[in-house]
């Protein structure tokens, strides 16, 4: 047994090892990228795109499903958006609430006959609205696809702009935010074919009008752990990724595309559950195939800002959802791994996604059983198992904490003091015991999707009012 | 120490781990101590500049006039930030004479040499900075030193000397860069150089021209989609010129730069260019003829509604929606073509573009243009497009206006129309227009009952 548990032992340390180089590397490219981001910005002022001729229209894409509360606030942030020329396409996926009632009595909707032509593929659309009051505005009302990636499809159908934004409805964008993701395709629309931009958590914030007029922390642990999460994510993961143009996931909640490409790979996989990271696997195989010379780029700056779940046990359902789509994208593209044909993407990008996020809930939980079993029986020194699990937490959190420091050098929203010390504080509760309980819920998932469960769950939501109000 | 280092030693891994604690530990701490004292800094650096910002505020005008000399700021690094910052955001705001005011005191004070100097000896970031301040100042003393940095090595500098010299904006400025496009053959982002010559031609854009004859194809399509957004009337040799020109991209740019030329002139080169072998060559030129709103266009536009390809169809319809008082005939020679696709086209563009909602306000007004209104909104019905007046039947916001729709519907063929009033019905509230729902309904059937199926008797009275 001991005999047997030393070389499993010995791989999981090489496992953490890489990890922790990869992300430490993640980490000193990502403030690289950023602090260059920067100094592009003083140059390039993304205002100059509101007064070019040549900005290309955008179509703002926004599937909606049960999504009464944040609706008309949603809609109301993109239709201020700074942009020359902008058309918000909302798909509502068979709303069971008043999703549709809400946008009728609020936009005046009035259903039309316009033409309909079903590029890709989505299930069928029982009514087109158009709106009285906001020219730019078009509702599709269409059956239930049980997915969002349907729903984008049927109004990717309708988009009539060269560059369609994908937008979640629960999600607010900053006025300037289309002018700033639009930057890098302005400044090379050849080559770069799609850009994400960075998602932030609005829980606790306050809403005005379709609009942020307080950067707050949220109230609730669970949600500031969050936050943590996903400046971790955006500023280290996706920046340094996409430094490599390795960038595999584009945020379903914003990211723009060039739509003849979108619609080139059939659009969004309809079954697919993790559709954003699907789509972005599908453009790296076709321009690959295509041998282009292509990029798809990360903003740090253009700010989405989301609804996170608020409760535990939606937070679970969402991460399980995640870990069942990553699985459900990866293995469908399994022939890219280690093609000469894909590049680094199959190459890099999709073996450390395989080894480092779709297995890495299988390995941790078999490392610490492992781990603690070899301390058992004596084969590992139990004050070695102590200190290696100590400094897996310490250098975790110094990579946390590491995401604080960059949107601390550059972006700032969480202004007051007690907001940073807050984030500060929360980084070290982020890997104990919160990535044990993310743990649970990612092997969770993995196992409902081989179980064949991957029906949507509902999640609860507050909608955009700051915590503490009514 | 060295007695700790021993302990390391002899702990073995378990050593290293510690060690490696400890040194992961060191990075937290060096973090926050970062990130604390980062806060602390701007803190005091922002105090300290918002205070200079009033100061130089409070003596504005004697900077700017050269009264109180240079020296007295240029010394301290943030106030001559300050003011520089100032001077160009005023200077991207200001024309005329205050504009003059303002490049004058950029000058007097030396910031503009201090620019140029710095653009000529640094590197990199610096250079990119100097180069971008440069383009702001729109000073001509820049420009030679932007055609300079169009030589340089880095990519990202010739880039930055590209927007600069747009910026500039004037045609002086746009001659070096069209000189180094044509003259080089490094490609260049597409965006940033059609951009640049449009800001710097604006004014004059006949300054392309020499250039386009001497252009390799891909910089002579760059020119001419710039020329196609900044070009005057008067330059029809040249628009006429492109479009025969064996680039379909330029064929296309050019039939855009028709909408300018006068309208006989126009009309054959547009009509010609919309039936070019490429697809989007006619799709501009739909679009030209769609801009040009002239009742003759409607043939070739009629045409483009028939066209093959679906971007084309769309864009003829979006141009004879904007044919006013010439709709009606424009329904009925779209109803002659029997294309089904080139109607439905045609009717959501009347519908997508507000056009229906326009005729539909005008049913309760007097005069002709009531007349003209009903006449339109009663073809579109027959021809197909129903299902908008039907639901403008309940959801405007209009009584009157609601009842001059029910009155219109019952004169149009009953048969397509019930099954939609019946829709409508199901979902209707108890309310006023519920009832005007069923008065049409209660026509409509009597009418089909009748065997009428070409028009419907006058609407129901109200019980």
């Amino acid at each position: 047994m001991t005999e047997l548990l030393q070389p499993i032992n010995g791989s999981i340390f090489l496992y953490y090892l890489v990890a922790n180089v990869v992300y430490l590397a993640l980490l000193v490219t990502a403030i690289y990228s950023t602090i260059r981001h920067q100094r592009q910005l003083s140059l390039v002022r993304p205002d100059r795109i509101r007064h070019s001729p040549l900005a290309p229209p955008i179509s703002l894409l926004v599937p909606a499903h049960n999504e009464e509360k944040t609706i008309v606030e949603s809609v109301d942030s993109l239709l201020a958006l700074d942009y020359p020329e902008i058309e918000i396409v909302v798909a509502n996926d068979g709303s069971s609430d008043g999703t549709l009632e809400a946008l009728r009595e609020r936009y005046q909707l009035i259903e039309t006959d316009i033409v309909y032509v079903q590029e890709v593929q989505c299930k069928p659309v029982r009514a087109i609205y158009m709106s009285q009051v906001e020219p730019r505005l078009l509702v599709v009302d269409k059956e239930s696809g049980g997915s969002k990636a349907d729903a984008v499809n049927a109004a990717l159908n309708i988009a009539s702009s060269p560059y369609v934004c994908v937008v979640d409805a629960d999600s607010i964008l900053e006025p300037d935010a289309l002018l700033r993701i639009m930057v890098p395709i302005f400044a090379d629309p050849a080559k770069v074919v799609a850009a994400g931009g960075i998602v932030r958590v609005l829980n606790g914030s306050r809403i005005e009008n379709g609009r942020m007029t307080d950067v707050r922390l949220p109230r609730h642990p669970g949600e500031v752990i969050q936050v943590v999460e996903y400046l971790r994510s955006f500023l280290i993961g996706r920046e340094g990724w996409a430094f490599f143009n390795m960038l595999t996931i584009i945020s379903g909640a914003f990211g723009v595309f060039r739509r003849d490409l979108v619609r080139a790979v059939g659009g969004y996989r309809p079954g697919a559950i993790g559709e954003d990271i699907d789509l972005v696997l599908r453009l790296h195989r076709l321009l690959r195939e295509r041998k282009a010379d292509y990029q798809i780029a990360f903003v740090p700056d253009p700010v989405c800002w989301t609804e996170v779940p608020s409760d535990m046990r939606s937070l679970g359902r969402q991460r399980a959802r995640w870990q069942k789509g990553l699985l459900d994208v990866l293995w469908p593209n399994r022939d890219m791994l280690f093609r000469p044909t894909y590049g680094r993407i199959g190459g890099i990008a999709l073996p450390y996604l395989w080894v480092w996020e779709l297995f890495a809930p299988i390995i941790e939980a078999a490392g610490l059983v492992t781990i603690v079993a070899a301390a058992c029986l004596g084969a590992l020194s139990r004050e070695f198992m102590v200190q290696f699990l100590i400094f897996g937490y310490v250098f975790a959190t110094m990579i946390s904490i590491g995401s604080v420091l960059l949107e601390e050098i550059t972006y700032r929203r969480y202004s007051r003091w007690q907001d940073v010390a807050r984030l500060i504080g929360y980084c070290f509760l982020e890997h104990f015991p919160y990535r044990q309980l993310h743990l649970w819920w990612r092997l969770t998932g993995l196992v409902e999707y081989l179980r064949g469960d991957v029906a949507w769950k509902p999640m609860r939501r507050v909608g955009f009012r700051p915590q503490g109000t009514t | 120490m060295a007695s700790v280092f021993n302990l390391l030693d002899r702990l073995g891994p378990a050593g290293v781990v510690i060690q490696a604690i400890a040194v992961t530990l060191l990075g937290i701490a060096a973090l926050l101590a970062f990130i604390l004292a980062r806060r602390g800094w701007r803190s005091r650096l922002y105090r300290r500049r918002d205070a200079r910002v009033v100061e130089i505020r409070a003596q504005w005008d004697t900077i700017i006039d050269g009264r109180s000399r240079p020296e007295e700021w240029r010394r301290d690094p943030v106030s001559a930030e300050i003011v520089e910052t100032l001077l160009l955001d005023s200077l991207e705001e200001a024309s005329g004479a205050e504009a003059e005011r303002l490049t004058r005191a950029l000058r007097r004070s030396g910031l503009l040499d201090a620019r140029i100097h710095e653009a000529r000896v640094r590197r990199g970031w610096r250079k990119r900075q100097a180069l971008t301040s440069l383009g702001r100042m729109r000073a001509a003393e820049a420009i030679a030193v932007l055609a300079e940095a169009l030589d340089d090595r880095s990519q990202a500098t010739v880039i930055t000397a590209i927007r600069a010299l747009g910026r500039i904006g004037c045609p002086g400025a746009a001659v070096p860069l069209l000189e180094h496009l044509v003259t080089r053959t490094e490609p260049l982002p597409t965006f940033p150089v059609e951009n640049a010559i449009i800001g710097a031609c604006r004014s004059k854009p006949e300054v392309i021209t020499p250039y386009l004859d001497r252009a390799e194809p891909e910089v002579k399509r760059m020119l001419v989609r710039a020329l196609s957004e900044i070009a005057r009337g008067d330059m029809t040799d040249v628009l006429l010129r492109l479009t025969s020109d064996p680039q379909a991209e330029v064929r296309a740019s050019s039939a855009r730069l028709l909408t300018l030329a006068p309208v006989d002139i126009a009309l054959p080169a547009l009509s010609g260019l919309a039936t070019d072998e490429e697809w989007f060559v006619r799709l501009r030129a739909i679009v030209a003829l769609g801009q040009l709103q002239h009742p003759s266009a409607t043939t070739s536009l009629v045409k483009g509604l028939c066209d093959r390809h679906r971007f084309v169809r769309l864009r003829a319809a979006r141009g004879l929606a904007t044919m006013g008082k010439h709709l009606t005939k424009v329904l009925d020679e779209v109803e002659a073509t029997k294309d089904r696709y080139a109607l439905q086209a045609l009717l959501s563009e009347l519908e997508l573009s507000g056009v229906v909602m326009r005729y539909v306000d005008q049913l309760t007004i007097t005069g002709p243009g009531r007349t003209h209104a009903e006449r339109l909104v009663r073809r579109m019905v027959d021809l197909g497009g129903r299902r908008l007046i039907v639901s403008a039947l309940t959801e405007h916001e209009e009584p009157a206006v609601r009842e001059a729709i029910g009155g219109l519907l019952a004169t149009c063929q009953p048969g397509p129309l019930v099954p939609l009033v019946e829709r409508a019905l199901a979902q209707a509230p108890p309310d006023a227009s519920r009832q005007l729902l069923e008065r049409v309904h209660a026509t409509l059937v009597d009418a089909l009952r009748a065997g009428n199926e070409e028009a419907a008797k006058p609407l129901k009275a109200a019980s």
